[in-house]
């Protein structure tokens, strides 16, 4: 078959000798991987490129060269949007393409859900180390898939199509697509279980299988995808999009290739790796100031309350400090010295999802020109001590939740680094953390039968365009600004509802939940559901909500961490006969404590805990409410936020007055004729000198706080949860132990 | 060198939040101007009523500033936290936000925040009561540092102008909690 390559010199050309490698020059992948590791520990430059020939000579050249390269893969990513037929592809673009070197480095990459970048060359770099070149094969028209965590990624419902790139017989590159499917057959719903805890339950694993060649998938792998999810036309259309993008990049690339030549192709596209790097340190010490920065993120895991195993059944907190270190060379050194043990949970993480953390993380803060690659990680140092959360010692952990830390904590290393970036002086690129994505926000993973009678599993995915930023330092927090996912909305309620048994009745801000500051968090939105014609529904809330009793360490300078999600539900609803009554139904949340679906809807109410399934079954007519907010940050003291800012708040229903007045600490007063809010300037000026003198009051000097907290610590004062949490993390760190006791003065030896 | 400057009015426009949004905009996307740091800090010097030179801004409210051979932490109505190698929210004043009412007022929503398990600790200036951060962590755990600055490597290295008498960059937390014990244990 004729693959359509540019430069193909047909299947005579893919006869190799054994001796010949598919590499450039005739060498063999493993050659090429181990002369450019060796150049870049010998030089400290990618390749060993002290000088920049091919820029120097002309770098508008390599410029049109990477603007090329990075339409290609946005036109690849488009492509795929046309032929799947899921919403998460269509509605909410959560899927990336990148262009790879032969040895898996990141050339250019699509805008999307690029946590995934450096991990599809992860996989490309594992096939290479596993010699794919001689015991499986690597063809033109072949592609591999990969959703296994064990080798790289995320977890398993974000797969990976990997297809080579030849020239004239030679491997000039690799294409890479990611997509997140909604069902890859794992225990209900499907995609993160809340009850997994070993791999064996996470469903069907592809581990950089050739599941295609010349541009056709097996048959065996379209039959082990058919009987192995629960809705297979989805996954394998998705399959069909990435093997559709891989084909069109690599065309395009090929294209290129012929019209810049393929030596100046592949020192070219090595350069822009090398000028990627360099440029990264030079924004770093432009941008920030070198020092050390620290937060800790906790990870609450209750499985006790949800179905999991006996042997894995307990409950328990992990913790996990973080240093972040900017280098004075401009390096990042993310320092997990301190994590506790990993589990048998989902929410582990492993050093391949931190690094997809970290490029989540700069991509869209600090390296977000459209060059960034594999150069930006290049300045990136880790600390990830092994037999930890960060870096599990088991093959056989659940993955459905290794994003815990990179979305979590990888938000508070966002809100440390917007303090260098503050300090510096270029306030337009702080921001306060939010939570990537839908870590803490109330969505709900949905599995049964769907309103066409037939088996499904599906997570609602339009939180990303629901959840509001955190407060930066010069304006409030933004609607939709999930940095996990930067191009995506919440996606139409009408194809939503094509594909889940639910009727969307409300999307609506709800009053009192941002995180408040002198500029809060951006709002985020309730979305109210109605189970449509279904009689077997089962709810998974929130998969990811990892931060419970202990909130997100969001809030800065003196900004509150806003509320995370949470989800309502309401069964043997009685809406069905309020629609034939015509009177209202549940659309949001008016008020505090007064939302519709307790106002208006009679049924049995459950206001599930997140991270487990719902002990009920949802039916037709039943009532769903969940708020996709994430616990973003506000930004600064409440009590300077300007008062223009809150009269806008309470009269578009952000606000209710009574938290004005006791948290922003501004008075005003609605005119009924005028239909808006008045500031009472005077009240004000009272109000916020008065809590200002509080404050002076109630608070006590830190030594005595210290005091105290130090007897309760000898004296062993905490729930035994956060006694094994603090023991688990000084019986595995070197360095965070001698802190962790330092600062409470305790012996050297101490544990609870 | 990028060859962009903004004027000292458009850095006290951006401090401010008055900057139009376009403009911010065009910040973000341009190339980054070489002198902000320099101006930034002169606009920032304008605002505060003390005289001490800011060596670097930490928060809206907070600089580390030169004070004879000292830096130190200095709010911006004036009040002296000590040198800035010691986290300053141990100079501070600090309120647990524990009993449910608290947690209301902030959080109206259902929630599962657990004051036995989560301290929302509120540090306020104990010269002005601004609210300087709100750190909420595990019960138990130590006063988050949150940034300690490499101020001589940022002056010599990246900003090509030394500051005088360096100072070591290490973390000083651990020997005030130190006094503190000998303190407690000298009673």
């Amino acid at each position: 078959m004729n693959t359509g390559a540019i430069g193909s010199k047909g299947p005579e050309m893919q006869q190799r000798s054994v001796n010949k490698g598919v590499g450039w020059g005739g060498k063999t992948l493993r050659e090429l991987w181990e002369e450019k590791e060796r150049l870049y520990r010998k030089t400290g430059c990618y390749y060993g490129l002290r000088d920049l020939p091919l820029w120097k000579e002309d770098p508008l050249k390599l410029e049109v060269l990477a603007s090329r390269l990075l339409a290609a893969a946005i036109a690849g990513r488009e492509t795929t949007r046309m032929i799947s037929a899921s919403p998460i592809v269509r509605e909410v673009s959560e899927l990336a393409v990148a262009i790879y070197t032969p040895e898996g480095d990141c050339i250019l990459q699509s805008t999307g859900i690029i946590i995934h970048i450096p991990l599809m060359g992860q996989v490309i770099e594992w096939m290479i180390n596993e010699n794919y070149e001689e015991e499986v094969g690597i063809n033109e028209g072949d592609c591999f898939t990969s959703n296994d965590n064990y080798i790289a990624g995320m977890h398993p419902p974000d797969v990976y199509d990997i297809t080579p790139i030849f020239y004239e017989g030679e491997l000039a590159g690799w294409v890479g697509t990611v997509i997140m499917e909604a069902d890859v057959g794992a225990l209900a719903p499907g995609c993160m279980p809340s009850g997994a805890t070993e791999r064996f339950v996470e469903g069907l694993r592809f581990s950089a299988e050739k599941t295609a060649v010349n541009d056709r998938h097996l048959k065996v792998f379209e039959r082990r995808a058919r009987l192995g999810t629960r809705m297979p036309d989805l996954f394998l259309l998705d399959r069909k999009g990435a093997l559709a993008a891989n084909v069109k990049v690599r065309n395009e690339v090929g294209k290129i290739i012929q019209e810049f030549g393929v030596e100046f192709y592949m020192e070219g596209t090595r350069e822009l790796i090398e000028m990627e790097r360099r440029a990264q340190l030079e924004r770093v010490r432009k941008r920030a100031v070198p020092g050390k920065f620290h937060s800790p993120t906790s990870f609450e895991i209750y499985l006790t309350r949800t179905i999991a195993p006996p042997h894995h059944a307990r409950d328990r907190i992990t913790l996990v400090p973080f240093d972040f270190h900017i280098k004075p060379d401009g390096r990042y050194y993310l320092d997990f010295d301190g994590a506790g043990s990993w589990g048998w949970h989902a929410a582990n993480a492993t050093p391949s999802a931190l690094l997809g953390g970290a490029c989540l993380m700069l991509t869209q803060t600090i390296a977000y020109d459209g060059k960034a690659n594999q150069g930006t990680f290049l300045t990136l140092e880790m600390n990830t001590p092994y037999d930890t959360f960060v870096n599990p010692s088991s093959p056989n952990i659940a993955a459905s939740m290794l994003f815990s830390w990179p979305v979590i904590g990888g938000a508070i290393w966002m809100g440390l680094q917007s303090r260098a970036f503050f300090s510096r002086g270029f306030l337009e690129e702080f921001r306060a953390p939010a939570p990537m994505g839908f870590a803490t926000s109330g969505v709900v993973g949905y599995a049964g039968k769907n309103q066409w009678g037939m088996d499904f599993g599906f997570p609602i995915m339009e939180a990303p365009g629901c959840s509001g930023s955190g407060g930066f330092a010069i304006r409030d927090g933004i609607l939709s600004d999930a940095i996990i996912l930067p191009p995506s909305d919440m996606g139409n309620a009408e194809v939503w509802e094509l594909v889940l048994p639910l009727l969307w009745m409300g999307r609506k801000f709800i009053p009192d939940a941002c995180g408040w500051g002198k500029y809060r968090s951006g709002p985020s939105i309730m979305a109210t559901y109605m189970v449509y014609k279904t009689d077997l529904l089962s709810l998974d809330t929130n998969p990811e909500g990892h931060c419970e009793r202990i909130g997100c360490n969001t809030g800065m300078f003196g900004g509150y961490p806003a509320l995370s999600g949470f989800a309502k539900v309401s069964v043997n609803a009685n809406t069905m006969e309020l629609i034939q009554q015509q009177q209202s139904l549940a659309h949001g949340e008016g008020y505090p404590g007064a939302g519709d679906i307790e106002e208006n809807i009679r049924g049995d109410l459950i206001i599930p805990r997140m991270n487990s399934y719902v002990k009920a079954i949802a039916k037709h007519g039943d009532v769903i409410q969940c708020y996709m907010g994430m616990g973003a940050g506000g930004t600064g003291d409440p009590v300077k936020r300007n008062s223009a800012l809150a009269k806008w708040d309470l009269d578009n229903g952000l606000l209710t007055i009574d938290r004005c007045r006791r948290i922003c600490c501004i008075d005003a007063r609605y005119g009924e004729m005028a239909e808006e809010w008045a500031i009472d300037e005077k009240k004000t000026a009272e109000l916020r000198q008065k809590t200002r003198k509080k404050r002076l009051a109630k608070g006590i000097p830190a030594k005595e706080w210290w005091q105290k907290r130090r007897q309760d610590i000898i004296d062993g004062n905490l729930p035994p949860l956060l006694k094994e949490m603090y023991n688990d993390s000084l019986a595995k760190g070197e360095r965070w132990p001698g802190e962790f006791r330092a600062f409470w003065q305790l012996p050297e030896d101490f544990t609870f | 060198m990028s060859g962009v400057s903004y004027p000292k009015e458009v850095i006290r426009d951006l401090i401010e939040g008055k900057l139009p949004w376009d403009q911010v905009k065009s910040m973000i996307s341009g190339y980054k101007d070489d002198d902000r740091f320099d101006k930034y800090v002169d606009v920032l010097q304008e605002k505060v009523a003390w005289g001490e030179r800011i060596l670097l801004p930490l928060t809206d409210q907070l600089y580390i500033v030169q004070k004879g051979s000292e830096r130190i932490v200095k709010c911006e109505c004036g009040y002296e936290f000590g040198d800035y190698r010691e986290n300053w929210k141990l100079k501070a004043l600090i309120h647990i936000r524990d009993s449910k009412e608290e947690l209301e007022e902030i959080y109206p929503y259902p929630n599962e925040l657990d004051p036995e398990y989560c301290e929302i600790r509120e540090h306020y200036c104990p010269g002005c009561g601004a609210q300087l951060e709100v750190d909420v962590v595990p019960f138990g755990y130590p006063a988050v540092f949150d940034f300690l600055p490499d101020l001589d490597a940022f002056y010599r290295e990246w900003l090509g102008r030394p500051l005088p008498e360096e100072k070591e960059f290490k973390d000083l937390t651990y020997e005030l909690t130190r006094r503190w014990a000998e303190e407690r244990q000298s009673k």
